[in-house]
C-alpha cells in the first residue's frame, strides 16, 4: 500500500482493537531496533576503548575511565542512532506512524485557551505575538472557540503599567475585549508552573484544551487550529508538542543556532518520533494540553528536601509529561506540523544564563528516576534531560582520569605501546557519531533542491555548516565549563535566581562584562595546557580541541553577541522567505519612556490602570506609609523618591492614583517638583492615535 | 453656543497677555492633547468657555492659581460633554476615570466626543454606558491537588544514603579535601 493510502487506512482504523495491537507491536519493534543499534555502536566503542586501555594492563583509574566512557559513548551513540533513523524516515518520504496523519481539516474546533505566562518580558514582543496569532485565526474564520490569556508574574512597576495598556490597546485594535484576557498575580508563587496552575484553578473548567506559549512563541492560526483538531480526533492524546523553529535572531550566535536547529533538528525530530510515538515529551510551550487530565493528574508534587535539588519543581514540563503518561494519556510529538516558531537568547552569555536555570530544573528530575509510577520511556526522557547538563562534569571527570592515566603511562614509559589501529578506528567512530548527523542533514538538504535554495543555495549552505561546526567546536568546551560549574553548585546547595530571560536581538555584551564573566575560563585553560604539556606534548595535542575553546572564551563570547556580521551566511528558509505571520509580526507601538510616570500623567494609562484596580489595595505590612503619603512623597520628590516596592504599593491603589493624576495636571509649574513640569511638556501636540485594523 | 468672534478674540488676547493665564492655557491644551482630542473648533470653544468661567472665578478666589481654576473648569466642561457616555450610577470621584476610558475606547473616532453634530447612535451610547473594563473572565474555579510524591524502595535507600553525605554538599572545603583524598587514593592504588 502506498504512503497516503496507508495513513488513510490508519485513520480509518482508529479505535479498533486490532489497530491497537498492530500499533503496539510496531512501536515495540521500533524501540527494540533503536536500542539494539545504540547498544551495538556503544559496544564497538567500548571494545575499542578497552583494547586501547587494556594494552598496558588494567588499573582502578582505567576501570573508572571505562565506566565513564561507557556513559558518554552510549549517550553519543543514542543521539547518532536517533538522527540516522530520522534520516531514513525522511528519506523514505512517508512515516505511517505520526500523529499528523490523523489530521482532518473538517473536524470541528473546541473551546481552547491560548495561555502565555510572562515575567518582566518585552511587552511589545509579547502582545505583538499574541496579535499575530489572533489575526491569523481571525483571517481563517476560526476565532470563535479561542480565548487568549496573558498571565503576568511581572514585578517591575513599569512593566505592570505597560502590560495593562498593551492589553487594552490589543483589545481595542482587534476588538478583542472579552476574548483577550490579562491577569497579573501579585505574588508569583512557584514561578511559571505556579502561574499556569493558578490559571487552571481559576479558569480551567472554561476550556477543553490549553495551548501554552512562551513570551517569544509565535504560532500561526493554522497550526493552533490543527493542534485542536488533532486533539479532537485522538481522544487518548493528553499533550501534543510541536517542533518550534527558531526565528528572529540578529546576532552571530542567534543566527548560528537558528541555522543549525533548522538544518539538523528535522532528523532528530523524525528519529525521536520514530521510537517514542505516544510516549513523548513536553517542552513547556508551543504545545496543546487536554485540560481535564491536566487538572486531575498533572499537578506538580513538592519534592523531598529543599532547593536547589528538592522543594518546588523548577522545570515542570518533563514532569508534567511523565505525570500525564502515568495517568494513562498519550503524549505526542507533531514534529512536522508547520507554523510553530520561537525566539532564542541573543548571545552566549544569555544562553548560558538560561542553561543555569534549566540545569537546576533538570537535576531535580533525579527524584523522579527514583519515584513510583513513572513509565520507563518517561524515565528515559528524564535521564536525557539530566544528562544534557550532568554529562559535562562526567566529561570533565573523563578528561581528568585520562590525564592521570596519561601521566602514569608517560612516567612508566607505556605511552608508545598503545595499539594504534584501535585508537584510529575509535577516533574515526567518535567523529562519525559527533558529526554524522550533520553530514546526514546536509545529504537530506541536497535531496530537496527547493529547500536548498531557501537555505541560500549549495555554497552558502556548505559554508554555513562548516562555520557552524567550527563555532560549535569552540563553544562546546565553554558550555562544558559552565555546565560543570552549574551542576557542582547545585550539588553544593546553591540555587539559581529567577531572572527575566533576555530575548531577541538586544545589544551585544560589553567587553567589561564579558571579562568579568569569563576571565577564569582562559586562565583554567592555560593551567590545563601547562599540565598537559608537563605530562606529555602528545597529550596536549590530544586535548587541544578542548582547550582551544577555553583559551578563546572571551573573544568568542564577544563575537557571539555581534549583529551585522556574517549576514550572508546561516540563512534559513524563514529568513529568506518569511511566512506571512512572521513578516507581519511587527512590534507593538507603545509610549516610550518611564512607564511608571505614564501611569501618573498619561490620561489613558492612568484611567486603564485605575479602572482595572477593583478594590482598594490592602496596605503592604512591610510598608510604613499609606498610599496617600506615598503619593505626596512622589509628587514632592519625583519618581526617584520612591522605591520599587513603594511604587508597586502605590500602583495597587487606584483612587489615590486617579487623584494624583488630576493633582499633577492642575498644579502650576512653579508649585511642583520640576520633574513633573518637564514631564508634562512631553504631552504637547500628542499625535492622533493610529489604530491598525 | 452663541459667542461672537470678536468676544472670543478679545478673550484669547487677554489670556495671552497674562503669563499666569498663558501657562494655564498651555497646560489645559496639553491635557486635551494627551487625550488626543483634535484641535478643532469644538475644542477651542470648550476651552474658551472654560476659561471664561475660570476668569470669573478668579475674581472671587484671587489666591487660587489660574492653572488650577482653568483645569477644573475644563474638566467640568468635559464632564458635561461626556455625561451621556457614563452611567448615572458611577460615583463622582470615579467619573473622570470612566470618561477617559470611554474616550480611549472610542478612538480613533474621538471627533464625535466633542461634536454635537456627530452624535453617536443610541445603541452605541447605551453600550458605552454599560462598559466595565474587565481584564479577566468570570471565575470558574477548579480544585487541583498535587499528587503525593512517593519514592520507590531503591529511591528510599538512595535518599537516606544521600542524607548521610549531605555534610559534603554543604561544606565546600570538606568536599574538596574528601575529593582530593579520593583522587590521591585512586592514583596510589593505580601505581
Amino acid at each position: 500500500m502506498s504512503g497516503p493510502g496507508r495513513s488513510a487506512r490508519l485513520v480509518e482504523l482508529v479505535g479498533s482493537t486490532r489497530l491497537g495491537e498492530v500499533f503496539r507491536r510496531k512501536v515495540r519493534q521500533r524501540r527494540w531496533g533503536v536500542t539494539l543499534v545504540t547498544l551495538c555502536v556503544a559496544a564497538i566503542g567500548l571494545w575499542l576503548f578497552s583494547d586501547i586501555s587494556g594494552s598496558t594492563g588494567w588499573s582502578p583509574v582505567k576501570v573508572l575511565e571505562l565506566v565513564v566512557f561507557s556513559v558518554l559513548f552510549t549517550t553519543l551513540a543514542f543521539g547518532f542512532t536517533q538522527a540516522f533513523v530520522g534520516f531514513l524516515v525522511l528519506a523514505e518520504g512517508h512515516e505511517p506512524l505520526k500523529i499528523t496523519n490523523t489530521l482532518d481539516e473538517n473536524t470541528p474546533l473546541a473551546s481552547t485557551a491560548v495561555v502565555m505566562p510572562i515575567f518582566n518580558e518585552d511587552v511589545a514582543t509579547v502582545f505583538g505575538n499574541i496579535r499575530t496569532l489572533y489575526r491569523s485565526l481571525q483571517k481563517r474564520g476560526e476565532l470563535e472557540t479561542f480565548e487568549f490569556y496573558i498571565l503576568s508574574d511581572s514585578t517591575q512597576p513599569e512593566k505592570l503599567v505597560e502590560e495593562e495598556l498593551a492589553w487594552a490597546d490589543l483589545c481595542r485594535q482587534t476588538n478583542g475585549f472579552g476574548r483577550i484576557h490579562y491577569r497579573r498575580r501579585k505574588v508569583p508563587v512557584n514561578r511559571k508552573s505556579g502561574n499556569i496552575a493558578d490559571f487552571c484553578r481559576r479558569w480551567g473548567h472554561r476550556h477543553r484544551y490549553m495551548v501554552v506559549l512562551d513570551a517569544d512563541s509565535i504560532m500561526t492560526g493554522e497550526s493552533v487550529a490543527s493542534l485542536v483538531r488533532l486533539m479532537e480526533v485522538n481522544p487518548r492524546a493528553g499533550i501534543i508538542q510541536t517542533m518550534p523553529k527558531l526565528v528572529g535572531s540578529e546576532t552571530v550566535f542567534g543566527r548560528i543556532q537558528q541555522f543549525a536547529s533548522r538544518l539538523y533538528s528535522p532528523l532528530f525530530a523524525a528519529g525521536l518520533n520514530y521510537w517514542q510515538q505516544g510516549a513523548g515529551n513536553y517542552w513547556g510551550h508551543n504545545a496543546i494540553l487536554r485540560m481535564s487530565p491536566f487538572l486531575t493528574s498533572c499537578t506538580l508534587p513538592v519534592l523531598p528536601g529543599r532547593e536547589p535539588l528538592g522543594g518546588r519543581i523548577l522545570s515542570h514540563d518533563f514532569v508534567e509529561a511523565a505525570l500525564m503518561r502515568d495517568a494513562g494519556w498519550e503524549v505526542w510529538f507533531a514534529y512536522d506540523l508547520e507554523g510553530s516558531y520561537e525566539g532564542l537568547p541573543p548571545n552566549l552569555t544569555e544562553y548560558i544564563k538560561r542553561d543555569r536555570r534549566w540545569a537546576q530544573g533538570n537535576l531535580q528530575h533525579v527524584w523522579f528516576l527514583l519515584a513510583d509510577r513513572v513509565q520507563p520511556i518517561s524515565r528515559l526522557h528524564l535521564i536525557q534531560g539530566i544528562l544534557a547538563y550532568s554529562s559535562a562534569p562526567i566529561l570533565v571527570l573523563f578528561v581528568c582520569l585520562a590525564g592521570i592515566q596519561a601521566a602514569l603511562d608517560h612516567f612508566r614509559g607505556h605511552a608508545s605501546s598503545i595499539p594504534l589501529p584501535s585508537a584510529i578506528v575509535l577516533a574515526l567512530l567518535t567523529l562519525l557519531l559527533l558529526f554524522g548527523p550533520k553530514l546526514l542533514s546536509v545529504l537530506h538538504l541536497f535531496a530537496q533542491p527547493d529547500l536548498l535554495r531557501r537555505f541560500g543555495g549549495a555554497k552558502r549552505a556548505i559554508a554555513g555548516v562548516a562555520m557552524e561546526t567550527f563555532f560549535s567546536v569552540l563553544t562546546a568546551p565553554l558550555l562544558v565549563w559552565f555546565h560543570t560549574r552549574f551542576v557542582l553548585r547545585n550539588l553544593s546547595g546553591q540555587k539559581v535566581v529567577w531572572n527575566t530571560q533576555t530575548r531577541g536581538g538586544g545589544s551585544g555584551p560589553r567587553w567589561i562584562e564579558t571579562l568579568r564573566e569569563y576571565w577564569p575560563v582562559p586562565v583554567a585553560g592555560v593551567i590545563c595546557g601547562i599540565l598537559a604539556w608537563w605530562i606529555s606534548p602528545m597529550y596536549l595535542l590530544w586535548i587541544t580541541p578542548l582547550l582551544l575553546g577555553l583559551w578563546l572564551a572571551i573573544p568568542i563570547a564577544q563575537i557571539s553577541g555581534r549583529s551585522a556580521v556574517l549576514r550572508r551566511l546561516f540563512q534559513t528558509p524563514e529568513e529568506i522567505e518569511p511566512p506571512r505571520e512572521l513578516s507581519k509580526a511587527e512590534p507593538f507601538q507603545l509610549r516610550t519612556g518611564d512607564q511608571f510616570v505614564h501611569a501618573i500623567l498619561d490620561p489613558f494609562y492612568n484611567a486603564i490602570h485605575v479602572a482595572l484596580q477593583r478594590r482598594r489595595a490592602v496596605r503592604a505590612p512591610e510598608l510604613n506609609e499609606h498610599p496617600e503619603d506615598l503619593a505626596n512623597k512622589l509628587f514632592e520628590g519625583g519618581p526617584t523618591a520612591l522605591t520599587a516596592e513603594e511604587k508597586r504599593a502605590l500602583l495597587s491603589d487606584g483612587p489615590t492614583l486617579a487623584k494624583l493624576h488630576i493633582l499633577v495636571w492642575r498644579t502650576p509649574a512653579e508649585k511642583m517638583n520640576p520633574f513633573w513640569a518637564e514631564a508634562l511638556r512631553a504631552y504637547r501636540n500628542e499625535p492622533p492615535v493610529t489604530v491598525q485594523t | 453656543m452663541a459667542i461672537s468672534p470678536e468676544y472670543l478674540g478679545l478673550l484669547r488676547a487677554s489670556i495671552n497677555s497674562s503669563p499666569e493665564w498663558k501657562q494655564a492655557w498651555e497646560r489645559t491644551n496639553d491635557y486635551l492633547d494627551a487625550l488626543r482630542i483634535p484641535a478643532d473648533l469644538e475644542r477651542e470653544l470648550l476651552l474658551l468657555s472654560s476659561f471664561e468661567r475660570a476668569i470669573a472665578r478668579k475674581r472671587k478666589e484671587p489666591s487660587t492659581p489660574a492653572t488650577e481654576l482653568a483645569f477644573d473648569e475644563a474638566q467640568k466642561a468635559l464632564d458635561a460633554t461626556l455625561a451621556d457616555l457614563i452611567s448615572e450610577k458611577v460615583p463622582a470621584d470615579r467619573r473622570s476615570v470612566e470618561e477617559r476610558v470611554r474616550v480611549y475606547l472610542m478612538q480613533p473616532t474621538q471627533s464625535s466626543v466633542l461634536s454635537p453634530g456627530n452624535r453617536l447612535s443610541n445603541d452605541v451610547l447605551a453600550a458605552l454606558r454599560e462598559v466595565r473594563l474587565e481584564a479577566v473572565p468570570r471565575l470558574q474555579q477548579a480544585a487541583i491537588t498535587p499528587r503525593p510524591f512517593a519514592l520507590n524502595s531503591a529511591g528510599e535507600r538512595l535518599a537516606s544514603l544521600a542524607g548521610k553525605f549531605s555534610l559534603l554538599g554543604s561544606n565546600r572545603i570538606l568536599a574538596w579535601i574528601v575529593g582530593l583524598c579520593l583522587v590521591g587514593l585512586l592514583i596510589y592504588i593505580s601505581l
